[in-house]
This record gives structure tokens, sequence and C-alpha cells, in this order.
């Protein structure tokens, strides 16, 4: 069966690259461009991971991964930043991997197999 | 009864006692909009001026990187110089503009000679040893010397230079540390110094040294703010150039892979085209928010700036969705701004109004007096409004509340308006739209014969 990904990307051409390549990549990939609506999805769906940007219009992805604590602890979060500086946040340090935002989706894709046992 | 007095104009009567009137002139020239320069040349004119203390000629030095620099010398170099400094300086309402503007003109007049050779002389700020006039910085003490060729302790130099026997060496301190020291003689008029002249020159050093401090401690803050700012805007600059350029990079990788669907092709080619037109906006954005140097602000009729933002195809554009409503008072007063800032000025709180309300919302621009002396420029729109905690950031650089602002808008206007003196009035509520006020001062038209 394939792996469930939530993506949390507020740019709208980031959010369909990273739809369209990891679900090349065989995944089942549900994409949404803010924190409520994600959190909306996590309550309807099962994810076996989310993918999340930090700097987004409304709650920001940090706010996010708190609230995700709160729903369902045991699923991986892996941070997609532009910003290489929000790693020395320790807000964001909850998360299980922090990926900085490149035209290589090659690392992301890394830390997905890895966290997911692949 | 109440009785109010105005705490910048105490109008002294004219045989009000000097020492008042000495005290009076350096506490409210601090309150000027001068430099710290500036303010200490009235510190020293007032010293050295007929209605002062009236020493003949004082030094200033300033302490720098632990070193005590000579850095401006006012007096008249003869006796009839001296006559006719002290007229002009004496004359009945001179402001401290007059005060600052003539002797400025009268450091660089001397540039060559007196200033230019205190220039030249520094010392150590924190050695206990070191000689006359540092000497006096150095233990925080007020020295009186008179014999100075018969003193050892006295910088041959510095004695080559100022050629009396008796001065005066005022330390210029602020809590704990030294920031200065003023030297003061009657080389002209060869008075002799006496208690009373010292005691005073006492307490404007006292005040002349926190003048100092505080100006010195402000312009540190301000550098620390800028400094912060710069680190905010690499920041935000990094995230607005990563998000496109890795959207770029993304897409065309997947154009470089042979199984891509046709109309994929072109859809990925659009998207990267978009890209590039959003990294030159963000790239122009930023050069020309970075690069706007004020012109500095000028009376002129805002009418036709006005009607040129208004007519503007751009705005002509975006009001055709909205109820666009402009209400300019007949004959508009002459306002106090650059006029090309202006023009820009109104152009983004436009396109903030225009972006904030949807369409069918109404738009309304209204220009009309406050009072004789200030004009309003005011945009409101029927908007999503803001919130208390969006209204706290809206000047600071890189803040938005838009998608896809860079926050640069509003501060760009703040700055407008802090270079001519006017001020920004915003009145929000959370679904019923926001009003922006401009006031600038102005002045009525003058009437044409």
């Amino acid at each position: 069966m394939k792996k469930k990904i939530l993506i949390v990307e507020d740019e709208k051409p980031l959010c369909l690259l990273y739809e369209e390549e990891l679900s090349r990549e065989g995944y089942d990939v549900t994409a949404v461009m803010d924190a409520d609506a994600a959190l909306a999805v996590l309550r309807e769906k099962e994810f076996d991971l989310i993918v999340t940007d930090i700097r987004m219009p409304g709650k920001n992805g940090i706010e996010l991964i708190t609230e995700i604590m709160g729903l369902r602890k045991d699923i991986p979060i892996i941070i997609n930043s532009a910003y290489q500086s929000y790693k020395e946040d320790f807000m964001t340090w909850a998360a299980d991997a922090y990926v900085v935002k490149s035209s290589s989706l090659d690392e992301l894709k890394e830390r997905i197999k890895s966290l997911l046992g692949e | 009864m109440i009785d109010t007095y105005n705490i910048l104009s105490p109008g002294f009567e004219r045989d009000a006692p000097r020492e008042l009137m000495l005290l009076s002139i350096i506490s409210r020239s601090f309150f000027q909009p001068f430099s710290l320069e500036d303010n200490l040349l009235v510190v020293l004119t007032a010293l050295t001026s007929g209605s002062g203390v009236g020493f003949n000629r004082a030094m200033l030095f300033l302490k720098s990187d632990d070193r005590l620099k000579g850095e401006m010398w006012l007096g008249p170099r003869s006796a009839e110089e001296a006559g006719f400094i002290w007229e002009v300086l004496s004359t009945p309402g001179i402001g401290y503009v007059e005060i600052v503007e003539h002797n400025r003109a009268l450091v660089n007049k001397y540039e060559d000679t007196l200033s230019a050779r205190l220039k030249g002389l520094v010392y150590p700020a924190d050695d206990e040893h070191a000689p006359i006039p540092a000497y006096a910085a150095c233990r925080k003490e007020i020295l009186h010397v008179r014999g100075a060729s018969n003193e050892p302790l006295v910088d041959r130099r510095f004695l080559n230079i100022i050629g009396v026997e008796e001065f005066l060496c005022i330390p210029l301190l602020a809590r704990d540390d030294i920031v200065g020291e003023i030297v003061l003689d009657n080389a002209i008029t060869r008075t002799p110094i006496s208690p009373s002249d010292i005691k005073l020159a006492g307490i404007c050093g006292l005040m002349a040294g926190n003048y100092i401090y505080s100006t010195t401690l402000h312009r540190k803050l301000l550098n620390m703010e800028k400094m912060a700012a710069m680190g905010e805007m690499a920041m935000f600059v990094t995230h607005q150039l990563r998000n496109p350029i890795v959207a770029i990079g993304g897409f065309t990788e997947q154009l470089l892979k042979p199984d891509l669907p046709e109309e994929k092709r072109d859809r990925n080619l659009t998207i990267i085209r978009d890209e590039i037109r959003r990294l030159e906006d963000i790239i122009y954005q930023m050069g020309h928010f970075l690069k706007v140097s004020l012109k500095e602000p000028v009376y002129f009729d805002p009418g036709p700036a006005i009607g040129a933002v208004l007519g503007s195809p751009q705005a002509q554009t975006r009001a055709k969705s909205y109820a666009l409503n402009v209400k300019l008072d007949p004959c508009l007063p002459e306002i106090l701004c650059d006029p090309t800032s202006f023009g820009e000025v109104l152009r983004n709180l436009l396109d903030n109004a225009f972006d904030a309300t949807p369409p069918g919302g109404t738009i309304s621009v209204r220009g009309y007096r406050k009072n004789p002396t200030s004009f309003v420029l005011s945009v409101r729109d029927t908007g999503r409004g803001l919130t208390n905690p969006s209204k706290a950031q809206l000047f600071q650089p890189f803040f938005t509340t838009k998608d896809k602002g860079m926050g640069l808008g509003l501060p760009f206007i703040k700055r407008v308006m802090d270079t001519c003196g006017g001020k920004i009035e915003v009145l929000s509520r959370v679904g019923r739209g926001a009003i922006f006020k401009l006031i600038f001062i102005s002045r009525e038209r003058e009437s044409t014969p």
C-alpha cells in the first residue's frame, strides 16, 4: 500500500512540484497551502509523514507542529524551509528532520525514505 | 488658578541674571534638531559670546577610542573681529539657526588656522600623568592654569598653539566616564578668569558632557537598530529569492526528463517564466527600497501629482473592479514634501487599498485642510481591516499582511513622512476596512498679483 504524505507549502508552484515529484516516487501525496487546511485533513485522514514549510500566512510551521503533537505524536515531521537559521530555533527541534529548500529534491526524498524506514 | 509656561521658551527679561540666561541657552539648544557638532557649537558660543560667561575663546576636545582629540576652536583672532562677532551674537532675537549658521561659517573660515591646528592635538584619555590640557580630563578635575610657560605639566605644543598664559580646562563628564574637555581663555581682552566664571563654566561642562553622552548612546542605538534591520532583511531576501529559485530548478529538472508529457512541458515553461518575472520584481523592489534617497522637502501644489497617480493606466485598470471616490478641497494648499516621493506614497497607499479590498468594494481618496497649517490626504478602503498586532507592526520593514507582499511599502511611506515632518494615522477594525491619513505641513498658496 502506498505511504501517505502530507505537504504543507504556501507557495503554489512548490506545492505542485512536491506533489508531482513525491507522487512519482510512489507516495500518496496530499498537498495543502496553510496550517489550518493541514489540521483539517489530519483530522479526517491518516498520514505516514508530514513535510511542512515554516513561514506561511496565518499559523506558521512551528505552531502547526505544536498542534500536530497534540493530535498525533507518532507522525514523523520534516521541516522544509527556505531559512537555514530556523535550525537554531529549538522550537524546530521537535521535528524529525530539517531540510533547507533546494532546487534538487534529492535530500528531501532521502530523508523521507529514511524516516519511513525504506 | 493654573498658569502654564512653555518649557522651551521661558521668555527671560533682558536684565535676567547672565548665569540663568547662559544655562537656559545651553539646555534649550539640546532640543534643537541640530547635529551633535552644531549643538556643541552653540555651547561654545554661549561660553564665548557677550551674553554668556564671556570667555574670549573656547576649544573642544572629544574622547574617541581612549584618546582625547582636538575637535573645534571657536573665537575671534583679533580684537576687531571679536567686536564684530559679539555684536552679531548679541543682536536681540537672534535664534539658534543664526548662531549655528554663523559659527559654522566661522569654523570653516578658520579651518586652515585655529581648528586645523587644534585637530593635530591628540592625548591619551585615561593616563593620570597626561600633560595639560588632557591632565584635567584624565583626573576629572577643573584646572585653572596661570603662568603656563613656567608650568612643566603644560604640553609645549599646546602652549604654542594657544599662546596665552592663563586658561581654564573643564572636563566633560558623563556618569563615570570622560567624554571630552573644553579649554577656555581670554586671549583678546586679557581679563583674568574669576572664581564665579570657573563655577559657571563647570556647570556648563556637566551639561555638555551629559548631552554628548546621551547623543553618542543614541547614535549607537540607531546603528544597532540598523544592523538588526539588515539581518532581518538578509533573512527575508533569502526566503523571497529561494522559493522561486527552487521552483525554477525543480520544474527545469522535470523538463529534462524524456518521459514528461507534452502538456506538462508547456505548463513547466509557464511556471518558470512566471517565477523569473517574480524574481525580477523582487530585485526591483529591493533595489528601489534600498537606493531611494529622499530629497529635501519643498512646498508644492499636490493637486497635479494626485491627478497623475489617480489617472495613471495602472490605477485606472485596477479601479475598474471598484467604486473609486475622490474628493479634494477646491484650491489645495501647498504641502511640504518631496514631490516625487509624494506620488510614490499615494501610489503605494492606493495599491494597498486595492489589495486589501475584494472586488466590488469602495476606495475613497480625500484631500482636505485639517487646520491652516495641516493638510490631510486620506485613503480609505472597505477591505478586511487590520488586527491590533498588525497595526503595531505595519511600519516595520518586511512585515506584510499580503500573501505576496514584500512589506516595504509602508516603511517607505513612513520614511517619506518622517523626512517632511508629517504624520501618519491609521484607523481600522477587522472586517470594516482601513483608513490611512497622511498629515502634511501645509501653507496657503501665495496669491498671484
